[in-house]
């Protein structure tokens, strides 16, 4: 079966992939990805965020040469590697990832809520209007969802400035002695940045959609790079302001350094502060239903519509069994592991597999 | 029909979070504890303020007791009108006998609460905090007042910088101890600050009088606008103001060097005449003053076993591998000496 090809007026100019990337990474992990890898590697472990960026950057290459080379997303990938039907069977494993991984992010924020601002909101009914939010836009198709991706970056960027705030209390001392700790406990602390990291895997999923996607690559590196420095300042300014066992319990670091903020008209800058965070939220729950969608869709030759929905009710059923922060926690562990063997192992496998796969078939049509 | 949905659903949703109306609130300001008569938990004394039609502020203090926090709140709320809410809290005292027993549990349960600040003045008080809080200063509200009182101090005056965040990380700071302001209610409409309170761990260990703070301040933070007299002479006495302070702590050896800076202006000189001299003599008896003195300090601190300047963690910071526990000895036997340099910049419109 011929794919149909995505028609051009409904593909996105390369530069919105920056967009695209780092509003899918910065999410609900930034706000306490601090405490986590502090406890691995203490205040040396801002490297280790350097060295997961870095890493990165390899992975984003393998990706955009996996796309190049199949010419299509990653349906169309497996396809290549492992034919119609074992390639659909890998591919809807990242329907559940994905449904799994916008659970994961609307109960989180719906929790970070709770304990900040309302504890007796609920969570469905949160959960319920948000998502028929998202519905509304993802309705809108591709181009929607990506605009938004623009403007839920854009608009809250005036967050990173509140943390000025912080360095007036910050002892960048601190962060001395430099490299007090082994290799082996900054990899770790590494690996424990992936839930925060995950989010550029999208690329993937997406590339059909790409006007001259080959010149989109250099803004994916852009995202990926903006977005380490960014977590990397941040780290820096947490571990200078917070000592480092007041930081272990810190659940929430970075809100927790809003407690400092002065304004004449807002005693409490959090409640802004996590109100606008749901602009942040917003496109990383609705590019992830999208994509699931829009697998739903390339798997089973329905139409995106029945997909959204049906992922949306499976997110808002599976809601109701997360009700304390151990679950939650466990959840984002979770993710944070699935999401680790996706990009750093599922990936370069991939991509392996896809470089034979094209010898073989080379091979194959010069015998033709 | 689309729209019509969303736009009920947008109508319907927004009543689901419970609403505190300002006027139907009871906000808590300022909060004291004491430690209870019989011995057991503690004595809290809650302050609101209720904003009168002329614009002045009316204290109403509710007490009760407990073993956490919450019991307080608990209680204070049974004899409150309206709902109490903790998110202006501005200001939490300690009384004499609770701050020997440990702070911590109290400490901890304001970092925990997401609707507290951390620009709470954390403070101790000579005599009960719950007296000191039922007091009349000001019209602004006894909260208000208090905490400006401590503001410009630190601003302007002897008191370091400190408050809920910095007093909760110099406690969890390993190779740094705590310490907070001292209060003292003096009259039933006047307080002032009467020292420093040095912790060890979360207990109080000892006071640092007003005359030390001075000396106190330029060890552990900077000054940015200060002032501070000198006498020169049997009979005459300069003011310097304004004065700007920064130090520069090393750790080698066993040996801490600490470098202090300071920059000044004479603003009163009762002498005759001021002339380059006698600014050299007020500069070298500041700095004799200031060395002297700071290395009492310092020694009367290892007596303590307490570092409030934070020796350990300025050492921690040049060695890898650092190790607290022999810190503790070498702590003890650590010899200090301070350099202060002083510059008198200006001495005021006249010669």
């Amino acid at each position: 079966m011929q794919e149909q090809p995505i028609p051009d007026r409904l593909k996105i100019s390369p530069f919105l992939v920056f967009y695209l990337i780092m509003s899918m990474q910065i999410g609900i992990g930034v706000l306490g990805y601090q405490r986590i890898i502090a406890l691995k590697a203490g205040y040396d472990a801002w490297m280790s965020i350097l060295f997961a960026g870095g890493c990165i950057h390899v992975i984003v290459w393998m990706m955009y040469k996996i796309g190049d080379t199949v010419d299509g997303d990653i349906v169309t990938a497996h396809k290549y590697i492992a034919g119609n039907f074992f390639g659909k069977v890998l591919s809807s494993i990242f329907i559940g990832y994905f449904t799994l991984y916008s659970l994961t992010v609307i109960r989180t924020f719906i929790e970070v809520i709770q304990v900040w601002m309302f504890p007796e909101m609920s969570t469905f009914w949160f959960a319920f209007g948000f998502m028929i939010l998202c519905v509304y836009i993802i309705f809108g198709g591709f181009r929607t969802v990506v605009g938004l991706a623009f403007f839920g970056l854009v608009l809250p960027a005036y967050l990173l400035l509140t943390f000025g705030w912080a360095i007036k209390f910050a002892n960048f001392y601190n962060l001395l002695p430099l490299l007090d700790h082994s290799i082996k406990e900054l990899l770790t602390a590494s690996y424990y940045m992936s839930l925060t990291f995950i989010g550029f895997e999208i690329i993937l999923f997406f590339y059909p959609f790409i006007k001259e996607p080959k010149k989109s690559q250099k803004w994916a590196h852009l995202a990926v790079l903006t977005t380490t420095l960014i977590y990397t300042v941040l780290a820096i300014i947490t571990f200078a302001y917070f000592a480092e066992e007041q930081l272990a319990k810190q659940i929430w670091a970075t809100l927790a350094m809003w407690k400092i903020v002065e304004m004449p008209f807002v005693e409490r800058f959090e409640y802004i502060g996590i109100a606008n965070w749901n602009l942040i939220i917003l496109p990383n729950v609705c590019i992830s239903v999208w994509i699931a969608s829009r697998l739903i869709k390339r798997i089973m030759n329905v139409r995106q519509k029945i997909g959204v929905f049906f992922i949306v009710g499976a997110v808002l059923v599976l809601i109701n069994f997360l009700d304390t922060r151990e679950k939650i926690n466990m959840l984002n562990d979770y993710i944070g592991k699935m999401g680790f063997a996706f990009t750093f192992i599922y990936i370069p496998m991939l991509f392996a597999a896809v470089m034979i796969a094209k010898k073989v078939k080379k091979k194959k049509g010069k015998k033709r | 029909m689309k729209r019509l949905v969303l736009l009920l659903v947008a109508i319907l949703l927004t009543g689901c979070v419970e609403k505190e109306i300002i006027d139907d609130i009871n906000i808590e300001v300022a909060v004291g504890y004491d430690k209870s008569e019989d011995g057991k938990g503690y004595r809290g004394t809650v302050l609101f303020q209720q904003f009168q039609p002329d614009q002045s502020v009316e204290n109403v203090t509710f007490t009760g007791g407990g073993k956490l926090r919450q019991d307080l709140l608990l209680e204070v709320t049974k004899q409150s009108s309206e709902p109490v809410v903790t998110g202006g809290l501005k200001l939490a005292i300690f009384g004499p006998e609770l701050v020997k027993e440990g702070i911590y549990d109290l400490v901890d349960s304001f970092q925990r609460d997401p609707s507290i600040g951390a620009r709470l003045f954390l403070a101790t008080s000579e005599g009960k905090s719950g007296d000191l809080l039922k007091g009349e200063y000001g019209s602004r509200g006894n909260s208000k007042y208090i905490y400006n009182l401590i503001n410009h101090n630190i601003e302007k005056r002897d008191i370091p910088k400190t408050n809920l965040h910095l007093a909760a990380r110099d406690f969890y700071q390993k190779g740094k101890d705590l310490f907070l302001p001292r209060l003292k209610q003096t009259g039933q409409d006047k307080v002032e600050i009467v020292g420093i309170s040095l912790f060890q761990e979360d207990k109080e260990v000892d006071i640092l009088p007003v005359e030390k703070m001075f000396f106190f301040k330029l060890l552990v933070d900077k000054y940015s606008e200060g002032n501070f007299d000198v006498k020169t002479s049997e009979d005459a006495r300069a003011a310097i103001q304004s004065i700007r302070s920064k130090h520069q702590i090393k750790v080698l050896n066993r040996r801490a060097k600490i470098n202090i800076e300071i920059y000044g202006i004479i603003r009163e000189y009762t002498g005759k005449v001021l002339t380059p001299e006698i600014i050299k003599e007020v500069e070298k008896k500041l700095e004799d003053q200031v060395e002297r003195e700071s290395v009492k300090l310092l020694k009367r601190f290892q007596e303590l076993g307490i570092d409030p300047v934070g020796f350990g963690q300025m050492t921690k910071q040049q060695h890898r591998n650092f190790d607290f526990k022999k810190w503790e000895d070498e702590y003890k036997q650590l010899t200090f000496d301070v350099k202060c340099d002083v510059v008198i910049g200006e001495t005021g419109v006249i010669e």
